[in-house]
């Protein structure tokens, strides 16, 4: 699944045809998903692009879980991103592509700024924590309708500008194309978060996670490095919601709420967070599961209903979320195969 | 200071309810360890439980708030047998359960009483008054409730067996396994009790507040910020949250309005998480 | 609208062209594959796009079922004749769960998948997801709620609620038939449905020369507890309490604690669901007089000449028998009253292409609206003139019974008293231009 270039772990010697095909992961999953709008209905394609957008919501949430934080205001992070980029864009003018990027560092500096009260807390209490300031956030929306529009939101958000060449014409009201940029935005954060994750950084945040007074008692601040995940997980969370405010053109307080944020961390845990594919794999799995397959069977008013069971039974059988259902399969199929292919098996 | 009498009673009111549902919350929270999600959707099918037999079926006003208990108690054990007792090491996974099972029980409720609200003539019109203020039985009897409910828990929790293996199991779960107690028993009894209490909730409160499939998002916001106001762990921290709460609640929204009462309950939640994590009546130790 | 469409295929096809080479072979695939599944040529199909599930789904699930049985009788009867051939009526409904998102998900789909000519949508937050996708199409949407409407979106239409702007009417209904009432007290709930009714009400207050006792009580529309709400309200004890427009859960508890806490005076709403109920919960005598904006629809007025909703009381009670009498409310009918004005456009226009069909409807200024023939208008309030604003029932509970006192014409207020409409919406930030 979704792993990015340069994510290939170290593979045996041999050179059958298999491992070639192994090592060249990467190329086919990109041409996988490259291929992959021209195979989906039109609408199914808006799905898509709304899909990649929160693939980076909830890679970004992993991050921050790395420390053993949970936070209930990562949607609400989003939506600081979306709100400055659309609120830039539409009233100081600023481009479109510069406007996300600044969101993304506005997220990152509520986030920074946030890290005081919140880091006091831990657990559970973090958790809650982080739901009251995303609530006062959200309070502060609807109650300032200068300059954040009040409970309706802000409409008519500048759309990222087509590019006009003179050979080149490309139109991001199109999904297919937004589509295009959303992967490119997407894979290059994922690649970023992936190596901050594989970096001394990363391990630090494992190390915060599983031995907390054990970093400490070594010199680590657990503090900073705490911050300092929050703070890069919210960035990446602010250009999702700039990806989101410019594609929908719309944003309002109840789309950023505690509703929202349960999907994330639904996903998150039905995908499993050991590893860096396992929440994506969970949000993309959900998303075909409701938004198409459920739909298709024509299930309206009981979509909840069979949702609601399918994140049950997830849990209780698939208690290290879905990345383990990869593993446990190729341990059956090598245990039929008489474990003759041991090597170049393992996942990252 | 007709105005002030009846605020407070008002306040007196609203912080009973709340009392219930919080002390059911912390209930499942300090035993099982996971946060029920779901306990909003509790205190409605509690609601759901006297639309059916009272307003429908015409049973008696209490016979059908004692079934609610009952009945909600139950599926608080079923949650506990199929989803929570699985996931004993795995809150996480609890609580994503939680969101699945709320998720079912508003869909089950929709299929059965219609998206719409339900709705429960009050079983009695009657009221008294005192300095200018009304409190009408039907809140009586919810004040009434609870504080004979509240008042039964605390003496089953101090005087018998169960009462001593739940705050041990509480406390310790290692250590309370060790000794001999029963986690499977315990957690049943705590699951039975804390459901039991919001169902009981919602069927009180069924004829005031015109129930909904939808309503126990309402209650599950409020309920978080009064544990943790009181703290997590603690029974008595809650009901008295529920009272501080309830009060600047219903005098702010008196006085100002209901959004900023809102907003004031918010800060003051925020403002217990950072000067005081545990709230205020919470364990030294952090969870 | 052909031109900005041709536009778009060819710059998609100038990008397919440029992007890698597998692009083309796969396209070939992919159109080949994806599911335009048009209906056959003797039925046209609506989209109903609103929210089915989930806690909004009460404004827009019982609208797609009062359309299907719109669509069965006018089915049974042959169908809607346009140019000369009849035509069956589906429906395409498509759950938006209130999130403009999928708003924007479901347009797409029930145009370029399921061919639709006309949707139907609730409106509010998930308008402005579909928003662009209706100027692109050139596709007709119509909305409830008409502070959607904007002079961008020249093909969304609101031809039937005109919330909050008919609250006038009970207003002036009150002050010609009850002058003793002076003072008012208001509470509402703070969102996006609640704003503008206060700005309405105000409005309509201020040009009865009734006066507001204090500013209007906001509440969460999370609000579960009302006592303190109410015994705020009747502080000073108002001859008008005035509970704006609010959700039905509301209004029962509102009723219910202003019973209890004694009260007298007059009360004002825009809705009352489920009336018979909050009389049980209150009494006969407390809930008599009690003014709202929504008839039952086995109300014998409706039967008047004017109205143009085709069998109000056969309608009414086809819909009880098969959805329950529990599940009415004011969307039931609503949408199928869209409906009637829809096919009586086609009708007129030989076409059910969507911008024919838009120009038909809006022929002459003029349109056949559920309460009675009606003009299109807007331009000072909403900067479009696609509100159809007639005349609209104001309903008194008499006798336990909800009973249509007057027809009365919105318009003619509105020309007495746009600037203090103006001067409130202005204040509250509702008016079209400086929303977001």
């Amino acid at each position: 699944m979704p792993e990015p270039v340069g994510a290939m772990p170290a593979t045996g010697t041999g050179g059958s045809i298999g491992r070639i095909a192994w090592r060249l992961r990467p190329v086919f999953l990109f041409a996988a998903l490259a291929a992959l709008p021209y195979l989906l209905s039109y609408s199914q394609q808006e799905i898509a692009v709304l899909l990649v957008i929160n693939v980076l919501l909830v890679s970004s949430y992993r991050l921050l879980t790395l420390t053993g934080e949970w936070s209930l205001g990562h949607v609400v992070i989003m939506g600081v991103g979306a709100y400055a980029s659309a609120l830039l864009a539409k009233q100081a003018g600023v481009p479109v592509p510069l406007s996300m990027l600044l969101g993304g560092c506005m997220a990152a500096a509520v986030a920074a700024l946030l890290s005081f009260p919140l880091f006091r807390m831990k657990g559970f209490y973090f958790l809650i924590g982080s739901f009251a300031a995303g609530e006062i956030i959200r309070l502060i929306w609807k109650r300032f309708t200068d300059p954040f529009g009040g409970p309706k939101g802000l409409k008519r958000i500048e759309p990222f500008p087509d590019i006009e060449t003179g050979f080149l014409s490309i139109d991001f009201y199109e999904p297919v194309n937004y589509y295009f940029l959303a992967l490119v935005v997407v894979s290059a954060s994922l690649f970023v978060l992936y190596r901050i994750e594989r970096s001394r950084i990363g391990l630090t945040f494992h190390a915060i996670h599983w031995q907390d007074r054990l970093a400490e008692s070594v010199g680590v601040d657990t503090f900073r490095y705490r911050t300092l995940a929050f703070v890069i997980a919210s960035f990446f969370a602010g250009i999702a919601g700039g990806l989101y405010a410019h594609y929908i053109g719309a944003v309002n307080p109840t789309r950023f709420s505690v509703d929202q944020m349960v999907y994330v961390l639904v996903w998150a845990i039905v995908g499993g967070t050991a590893t860096f594919h396992g929440p994506i794999l969970g949000v993309v799995v959900l998303t075909v599961i409701n938004e198409i397959v459920l739909r298709a069977l024509g299930l309206d008013t009981a979509r909840p209903l069979i949702y609601g069971a399918i994140l049950i039974l997830s849990v209780l059988y698939l208690p290290n979320g879905l990345e383990s259902l990869g593993p446990r399969l190729r341990a059956l199929w090598q245990r039929r195969r008489g474990g003759s292919a041991a090597a170049g098996s393992e996942p990252a | 200071m007709d105005l002030l009498w009846q605020t407070a009673v008002n306040a007196t009111y609203a912080a009973s309810y709340m009392a219930l549902i919080a002390v059911g919350l912390v209930m499942i929270f300090g035993v099982m360890g996971v946060i029920n999600f779901a306990h909003g959707e509790l205190y409605m099918v509690g609601a759901y439980c006297v639309v059916f037999l009272y307003a429908q079926e015409n049973f008696p006003f209490l016979l059908a708030v004692a079934a609610g208990l009952v009945f909600v108690g139950i599926v608080g054990i079923v949650m506990e047998r199929t989803m929570f007792r699985p996931l004993r090491d795995n809150p996480l996974g609890g609580l994503i359960a939680s969101i699945g099972f709320l998720l079912i029980l508003q869909t089950l409720v929709v299929f059965g009483f219609g998206r719409r609200m339900g709705h429960v003539p009050p079983s009695t019109h009657g009221k008294i008054e005192f300095f200018g203020a009304v409190l009408t039985y039907q809140r009586l009897f919810v004040i009434v409730a609870a504080i004979l409910l509240l008042a039964a828990l605390w003496a089953f929790l101090r005087r018998s067996k169960f009462g001593r293996a739940l705050r041990a199991c509480a406390q310790d779960t290692e250590a309370a396994s060790l000794q001999g107690i029963s986690m499977n028993q315990t957690a049943r009894i705590a699951m039975f009790i804390g459901a039991g209490l919001a169902g009981v909730a919602g069927a009180l409160t069924a004829p005031l507040v015109s129930p909904t499939p939808y309503i126990g998002h309402s209650i599950i916001v409020t309920a978080f910020i009064i544990i943790i106001v009181g703290g997590v762990g603690s029974l008595e921290g809650a009901v008295i949250a529920a009272v501080l709460y309830a009060f600047v609640h219903t005098f702010v929204t008196t006085f100002f309005d209901g959004v900023i009462a809102n907003i004031v309950g918010l800060a003051l939640m925020l403002s217990v998480l950072v000067v005081r994590p545990t709230g205020l009546f919470g364990a030294r130790e952090r969870a | 609208m052909s031109r900005k469409s041709l536009d778009r295929k060819i710059s998609r096809r100038k990008f397919l062209g440029t992007t890698a080479a597998s692009g083309t072979a796969l396209a070939a695939m992919g159109s080949g594959l994806s599911r335009v599944a048009f209906a056959d040529s003797h039925t046209i199909r609506i989209g109903f796009l609103a929210p089915l599930t989930g806690p909004v789904a009460a404004w827009g699930k019982p609208g797609l079922d009062g359309c299907l049985i719109w669509a069965d009788w006018v089915n049974a009867k042959g169908g809607v004749n346009i140019g000369g051939q009849s035509y069956n009526i589906e429906f395409v409904g498509y759950d938006n769960e209130y999130d403009a998102a999928k708003a924007r998900t479901g347009a797409t789909k029930l145009i370029k998948e399921d061919g639709v000519k006309f949707v139907m949508m609730l409106g509010g937050d998930t308008w402005p997801g579909v928003q662009k996708i209706a100027e692109r199409e050139g596709m007709l949407f119509s909305t409830l709620l008409p502070s959607d409407l904007s002079p961008d979106s020249t093909t969304l239409v609101a031809p039937c609620e005109v919330h909050p702007i008919y609250n006038v009417t009970g207003v002036e209904w009150l002050a010609e038939n009850k002058p003793e009432l002076k003072t008012a007290a208001m509470c509402a709930q703070d969102d996006a449905l609640g704003k503008p009714s206060v700005a309405t009400y105000l409005a309509a207050f201020e040009a009865a020369g009734i006066e507001m006792q204090d500013e209007p009580l906001f509440f969460d529309p999370a609000t579960t507890d009302f006592a303190p709400v109410m015994t705020k309200l009747l502080a000073g004890n108002p001859d008008i309490l005035c509970l704006d427009t609010c959700y039905a859960d509301y209004v029962h508890p509102l009723c219910e604690q202003a019973f209890q806490q004694g009260y007298k005076g007059q009360i004002i709403s825009c809705t009352a669901d489920f009336y018979q109920k909050i009389i049980e919960k209150t009494s006969a005598e407390f809930m008599e007089g009690f003014i709202f904006q929504f008839p039952d629809f086995d109300d014998p007025a409706l039967n008047s000449e004017g109205v143009n909703f085709v069998n109000p009381n056969e309608f009414y009670a086809e819909y009880a028998k098969r959805y329950g009498a529990s599940e009415w409310g004011a969307v039931s009918w609503e949408y199928a009253s869209i409906m009637d004005l829809w096919a009586d456009a086609a009708g007129k226009a030989g076409s059910a292409e969507p911008a024919a069909v838009l120009e038909a409807m809006k022929a002459g200024g003029t349109g056949k609206h559920a309460f009675g023939t009606a003009d299109w208008w807007g331009t000072e309030l909403f900067g479009i003139d696609n509100a159809l604003v007639g005349n609209w029932p104001v309903v008194a509970i008499e006798g336990g019974k909800a009973t249509i006192k007057e027809f009365r014409s919105i318009p003619a207020w509105w020309d007495k008293h746009k600037d203090l409409m103006v001067k409130h919406m202005t204040a509250l930030g509702q008016m079209w231009n400086q929303r977001g």
